[in-house]
């Protein structure tokens, strides 16, 4: 089944369904306790609850708890805020609590890419587009990983057209805001907002390492970008592209590129035209790097920097249900990246669906081989659906964690 | 911190050679809080110089200099010597040398650098601007050190950075050379450093430097960046530490100061007099129009008891000097007024009070002429028994103050306002207050001098009269 059946009015008699018979409990409560439960305590978890009822500064004492909760208030919306030095539901009122700990979480969300990308609009993705969210996903866990050193990064589809990162190492965890705000400045790269022609700037004539491997990625995909987005398919299009060269390159560009027809041979003049004048020492030296510039700009990831400093800052926990498409907030391994159809993700409804079919179907099959007496398996309700891989990719996703928290504590030990 | 200040001569004051290991060297992490007990004037002497310092410092970037430029250094120098700002102008200037000089500046440098602590540890915003200003203070003394300076900072502060070895700067030479900030001839000869990220924040910020799972790896240039790192650090824990001590601390000959020190204006210290020359024949009446609480209080005590007390006198004189009393007249008002005192005679006068006439005049002495007191330092300055000077504001009981400002006119609701800015230590805000309520108009900026108080009333009034012509 495909979202477009999904009609947001069923809800909620839906939701109540998911939240007692498939939303992850345990492995959600043993994510956020990080090996010690009075992480999970202090941990501020809201809810927004059919109607935009918004409350905030929830906590609970444990799995059970939080689930007895979820099915209470059947909320349509989780957010998951910082970890507080006590339990933000004891806090007293008109008091303020400080964070103390929290994931570093990045949100990257389709909508910033408008600019640059022609198949869709607004809330719609295909595949096409998605590209500069592999992209992005693929440059930000590569700087992560190989730059700071973090190595739990939890991926998770916001549920429409976006992804969320949480970067979930102890080291990670503990940072305050200055670090935060330091780490993001290191990987925006994009500057400027929607007035600023040109919005990469790489003077002189050395590029960062950082940057190189962004760059490296990019050119994986940059020629399919060019024709499928058809960067130059439009007059508009085309002079946005030009409003971002220097005005004294400007024309001479202009008329050199004109002579394509496509896209694709529209950018390969470019590339060679700028090569050319490289190469007779026509370009001043602070546009040296133009043609990586225009390649960063069409394809670095867009990081929402406010969502990614702030330690108080709330982001839609995974496993949420998106209220409008019913997709589930599910987390993928970055290694099935490529395969990833946004399009294709598991449904609320689809997944209630799922039960009821196995359910069918096992019964067939108890039918069929008449072992009447035989004890059927317990059988978890998410194990009968399509949610099932995202679950398993969380599992693993916490396993690794646990081996590290483990092997920290013997560290720690020796110590 | 001991603050347990002496008044007088309570405590012994401790001689500066005996200096221990905190003051080797111009530049100072400030580790261990000083223990020496000094006198009250020159715990406020301190407080107020380091108060200034920091403020130029701002200055300096307000005027538009870059932060650590030529121009921002030299604007500060320039500032520090025209304010008499000795010891930490030696700082400023590297010599890093062993003589008793270096010792009394940056002992002065030391303790006054703890006295701000205590007055800026109050609040957030107040915390942030003292951060921001002594990190200044400090790079500014950093950059200014040789080589030699350098390494032995190093080592007085246990800082033990080891460079990566050679093969690995080999191996990872090629990420080295594109992705820091420094310039080629440099590149071949310089060491490198390896430390965690977090510890060069401003390298991160700027994709300066290159990092590798988690750790940066810094030229020996960019250590400082590490060091400040450390230093805003400590400081800022330090900072929050001192707050919640704060409540203990309930000394009030100190607590007051330190409570209000951010909030005293130190601007237009050095007043220029552009005044024209005035006819002594109007002083009187100039006295009870235009002059501020304080100047005339002191003006009335000169006239009904001919006598002021030293700092009292100083700080009328150099009034009258800036508001164009010339030195003849102001000669011959003094002797007037205190012969007229039956333990002064002619001869007495001579001796003792018209040398400081001259004096301040720049006439004998060090012939240098002195500026009026701004409001700063006649808050700051200490008021003893049988004295009139110092700010009205500050030193008059509440009650007192109330009374007479409803004799000089101004109505209940002014009153009441000017009192409740005096009581809350904001005395130059009750002083503009005060303004306002006489001229019904606020003065152009807000009233950090008493000549400017003076100009400005003198001003407002003249263009009314011209009005009504
Ligand atoms: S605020 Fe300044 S001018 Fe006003 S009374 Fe006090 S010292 Fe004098
Ligand atoms: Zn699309």
């Amino acid at each position: 089944m495909t979202n477009n059946d999904f009609n947001p009015d069923n809800l909620s008699f839906l939701l109540p369904v998911y939240y007692s018979r498939l939303f992850p409990y345990s492995q959600f409560h043993k994510w956020l306790s990080y090996g010690n439960p009075s992480n999970f305590q202090k941990r501020e978890i809201s809810f927004t609850l059919l109607g935009d009822v918004y409350i905030r500064y929830q906590s609970f004492d444990d799995e059970a708890e939080f689930a007895g909760q979820l099915c209470k208030k059947i909320p349509v919306k989780i957010d998951i805020g910082a970890v507080y030095s006590t339990k933000p539901k004891q806090r007293r009122l008109n008091t303020q609590i400080t964070p103390v700990e929290k994931e570093i979480v990045f949100d990257i969300d389709m909508n910033d890419y408008d600019e640059v990308r022609n198949c869709c609009s607004g809330a719609e993705v295909c595949p096409k587009c998605w590209k500069f969210m592999v992209i992005a996903c693929r440059i930000l866990d590569g700087a992560l990983e190989e730059d700071f050193g973090f190595k739990h990064k939890l991926w998770v589809f916001s549920g429409r057209r976006g992804i969320h990162c949480w970067v979930c190492d102890k080291e990670a965890r503990k940072v305050n805001e200055e670090v935060r705000m330091a780490l993001v400045e290191y990987l925006n790269v994009i500057k400027g907002g929607v007035n600023v022609n040109k919005r990469v700037s790489l003077p002189g004539d050395k590029i960062h390492t950082s940057i190189m491997r962004a760059l490296k990625i990019i050119n994986e995909y940059f020629d399919v970008i060019v024709e499928e987005q058809d960067i130059f398919g439009s007059e508009e299009r085309f002079n946005n592209f030009l409003q971002i060269i220097d005005e004294d390159l400007r024309h001479s560009i202009k008329n050199a590129m004109k002579r394509g027809e496509t896209s694709a041979e529209k950018w390969s003049i470019f590339e060679t035209t700028f090569d050319d004048m490289l190469r007779k020492d026509a370009v001043p030296k602070h546009l040296k790097n133009l043609k990586e510039e225009i390649k960063l700009q069409y394809a670095y990831p867009r990081l929402d920097a406010n969502v990614s400093i702030g330690m108080n800052h709330l982001l839609k926990s995974p496993f949420c249900v998106h209220p409008k498409t019913g997709k589930i907030s599910i987390p993928f391994s970055i290694n099935e990246l490529n395969e990833f159809d946004p399009n294709n993700v598991c449904t609320i409804q689809g997944i209630i669906e799922d039960i009821d079919q196995y359910e069918i179907k096992s019964k067939e099959i108890k039918m069929e081989t008449e072992e009447e007496d035989a004890k059927p398996q317990k059988v978890k309700d998410y194990e009968k659906t399509s949610l099932l891989s995202a679950i398993r990719v969380f599992e693993q996703f916490l396993d690794e964690l646990d081996k590290d928290n483990r092997s920290s504590d013997q560290g720690n030990g020796v110590d | 911190m001991d603050t347990s200040v002496g008044r007088r001569k309570v405590h012994r004051n401790i001689y500066y050679t005996d200096a221990g290991s905190e003051y080797q060297h111009d530049v100072s992490m400030y580790k261990v809080p000083p223990s020496n007990s000094i006198y009250l004037e020159e715990f406020e002497e301190l407080a107020v110089e380091r108060l200034q310092l920091l403020r130029i410092l701002e200055e300096s970037s307000a005027k538009g200099h870059r932060v650590y430029s030529e121009d921002w250094k030299s604007y500060i120098k320039e500032e520090l010597a025209k304010e008499g700002l000795k010891k930490f102008l030696r700082l400023a200037s590297g010599y890093c040398s062993q003589t008793e000089l270096d010792f009394q500046a940056r002992k002065a440098d030391y303790i006054s650098h703890y006295i701000l602590r205590v007055a800026y540890c109050r609040s957030e915003t107040l915390r942030r601007w003292f951060v921001n200003r002594e990190l200044e203070w400090f790079k500014l003394k950093f950059l200014a050190q040789s080589h030699q300076g350098f390494m032995k900072f190093l080592q007085l502060n246990d800082f033990t950075y080891t460079p990566i070895r050679p093969e690995v700067k080999e191996k990872l030479n090629h990420d080295l050379y594109t992705s820091t900030a420094i310039p080629d001839r440099e590149f071949n000869t310089t060491d490198f450093f390896k430390v965690p990220f977090t510890e060069v924040l401003p390298l991160v910020k700027g994709r300066k430097v290159f990092l590798k799972q988690g750790y940066a790896y810094i030229p020996t240039s960019d250590l400082i960046v590490c060091i400040l790192s450390q230093f805003r650090a400590s400081l800022n824990e330090s900072l929050l530490k001192f707050n919640s001590y704060l409540p203990r601390l309930d000394d009030d000959r100190i607590g007051n100061l330190l409570e209000n020190l951010h909030y005293i204006h130190t601007g237009d210290v050095s007043y220029e007099d552009t005044q024209d020359a005035l006819n002594p024949a109007n002083l009187d009446s100039y006295a009870k129009q235009f002059f501020p609480l304080c100047m005339s209080t002191l003006f009335n005590v000169l006239k009904t008891q001919h006598h002021l007390k030293h700092f009292g006198r100083l700080s009328l004189l150099l009034f009258l000097k800036g508001i164009g009393l010339s030195l003849e007249n102001t000669m011959e008002l003094w002797r007037n007024e205190f012969t007229k005192n039956p333990k002064i005679d002619s001869n007495t006068f001579e001796k003792q009070y018209a040398y400081l006439v001259r004096h301040s005049f720049g006439q004998a002495g060090a012939r240098v002429s002195y500026s009026p007191h701004s409001c700063l330092k006649i808050i700051m300055s200490n008021v003893g028994q049988g004295e009139y000077h110092g700010c009205p504001f500050k030193t008059w009981d509440p009650v007192y103050l109330k009374q007479k400002l409803t004799e000089l006119g101004l109505g209940s609701q002014a009153v009441t306002s000017i009192v409740e800015s005096a009581s809350g230590g904001h005395y130059q805000v009750a002083c503009t207050k005060c303004f306002e309520g006489n001229y019904g108009q606020a003065p152009a900026s807000s009233i950090n001098h008493p000549n400017q108080y003076f100009s400005e009333a003198v001003k407002l009034v003249k263009e009314k009269q011209e009005k009504k012509h």
